[in-house]
């Protein structure tokens, strides 16, 4: 009787391909329901493709979920997840440039975000190389991407993010960046405006740094040898 | 009146002893309970054919019911025997393979629940979480959520509970340290932004807010 051995032998095999065909059921499901019927197949290309170039599929998925709550037509779920797709892509080939093999999938959606918002890939890579930890790239392009759609200039984005890097500033202290942006605009100032203060503040010792601080990585001037 | 016989009568009942070897002071009681026991009418009882047919009927409609029948097949234990042939690598191989089952199942990621905020404050609450306030003025509303990346852009997840009278909704997710968007469902179906947050293209020609959380428990935006 070898009905036993073979049933063992088939879940060997299947146990084999486990990752790849549970991502591909776990995508269908998360769609169905969430996403108009006839989006879901183009959307579960759209992430088959991605996954096969070591794309992250993640927010795909999410965009789907996110057009399908809102009630937007299937073509305009497609044509937005498309597009992220694309982004993605690109994104990830600002990684590969800038020395990174192997980006996570958050720092290629940070990546495609900031691309979204008006960042060029040269601007994603030098965003990529100024955040060594303990600064997280992936939150680095994130924030990048916040303020270039809250309408600061992308270069000026850039800038403000690597004076606060070389600043020393802490993390909590990138992420609050546009919501600084946002209360200067209410006050009547243009983003532009209200980056270039923060900007300038970037320049001071941070919060609890004695006036002598400086950041890691960079030498303290010795007061008898200008 | 006798409650009891002595034992040595109740072997001359049982027939092991006889009258005469019972103790003289005994065997006045021994007849006596050879005399009871003797007028005991042990003539075999006889039942009329009809009663006997009557119980056989009603024994005869209780064991064709099928409903006593399916239960008492289903009740009843049988024996099993259970033979199979099985190859020692087909034993590991089919060990190997629910082993890597439940490694690739305990390594799937959890859906991580996505920290975002608009005009709120946010307070460590674990570790890796802070507590984010939502709030959302909407006088009129009969029902405000918040949706977002955080729970699937679910519009009924997560529902904001209104203070009193004033129009002001709220509600307070413990969310983890990032970036994240969001935006208020009024009443089911009209998607708002936070007027209090910052706001992105959502790539279908709306916008989403974003809260920025971070670990340090203070404002955020």
């Amino acid at each position: 009787m070898r009905t036993p051995q073979l049933a063992l032998g088939l879940v060997l095999v299947l146990s084999t391909v486990l990752p790849h065909g549970l991502g591909a059921q776990d995508v269908a499901a998360r769609l169905d329901g969430r996403v108009p019927p006839e989006a879901q197949r183009a959307v579960r290309g759209i992430a088959a493709d991605a996954a096969a170039r070591g794309l992250p599929v993640e927010p795909l998925v999410q965009k789907a979920i996110e057009g399908g709550a809102k009630g937007v037509p299937a073509d305009r779920v497609i044509a937005a997840v498309r597009a992220l797709a694309g982004r993605l892509g690109e994104a990830m080939a600002a990684m590969h440039e800038a020395g990174v093999a192997a980006p996570s999938g958050d720092v290629v959606e940070g990546g495609a975000d900031a691309l979204n918002a008006g960042l060029s890939g040269g601007q994603v890579r030098e965003l990529m190389r100024m955040s060594h930890p303990p600064y997280d790239p992936a939150l680095t392009l994130r924030v990048a991407a916040t303020l270039a759609a809250l309408g600061v200039p992308a270069k000026q984005t850039v800038q403000l993010l690597a004076g606060m890097i070389s600043a020393g500033r802490s993390l909590g202290d990138l992420l609050s960046l546009p919501g600084q942006v946002q209360t200067g605009v209410s006050h009547g100032a243009t983003p532009a405006q209200a980056a270039a203060g923060l900007a300038r503040a970037a320049g001071g010792t941070p919060p609890g740094r004695s006036p002598g601080w400086v950041p890691p990585g960079q030498r303290k001037g010795h007061p008898h040898k200008p | 009146m006798i409650t009891g016989y002595h034992p040595l009568v109740k072997r001359l009942l049982d027939g092991e002893l006889s009258l005469a070897q019972l103790p003289p002071e005994l065997r006045a009681e021994g007849e006596e309970a050879l005399r009871l026991v003797g007028a005991a009418d042990r003539a075999p009882v006889a039942l009329s054919p009809a009663f006997e047919e009557r119980v056989m009927a009603v024994v005869r409609r209780h064991a064709a019911s099928p409903g006593r029948r399916a239960w008492r097949w289903l009740n009843a234990p049988r024996e099993v025997e259970l033979r199979l042939r099985v190859r020692p690598w087909a034993v590991w191989a089919g060990a190997l393979a629910v082993a890597a089952g439940l490694v690739l199942l305990l390594a799937r990621p959890a859906p991580s629940p996505e920290p975002r905020g608009g005009t709120q404050q946010a307070h460590v609450g674990t570790r890796d979480s802070v507590l984010v306030r939502f709030v959302l003025f909407a006088p009129g509303a009969r029902r405000v959520a918040v949706a977002g990346t955080f729970n699937q852009w679910d519009r009924s997840a997560t529902l904001l509970v209104p203070a009193g009278t004033s129009g002001v909704w709220t509600t307070t997710l413990a969310l983890p340290v990032g970036q994240h968007q969001y935006a208020f469902v009024v009443d089911g179906a009209r998607w708002v932004v936070d007027p209090a947050a910052p706001a992105v293209a959502d790539g279908f020609g709306r916008r989403n807010s974003v809260v920025a959380v971070t670990a340090q428990g203070g404002r955020v935006l």
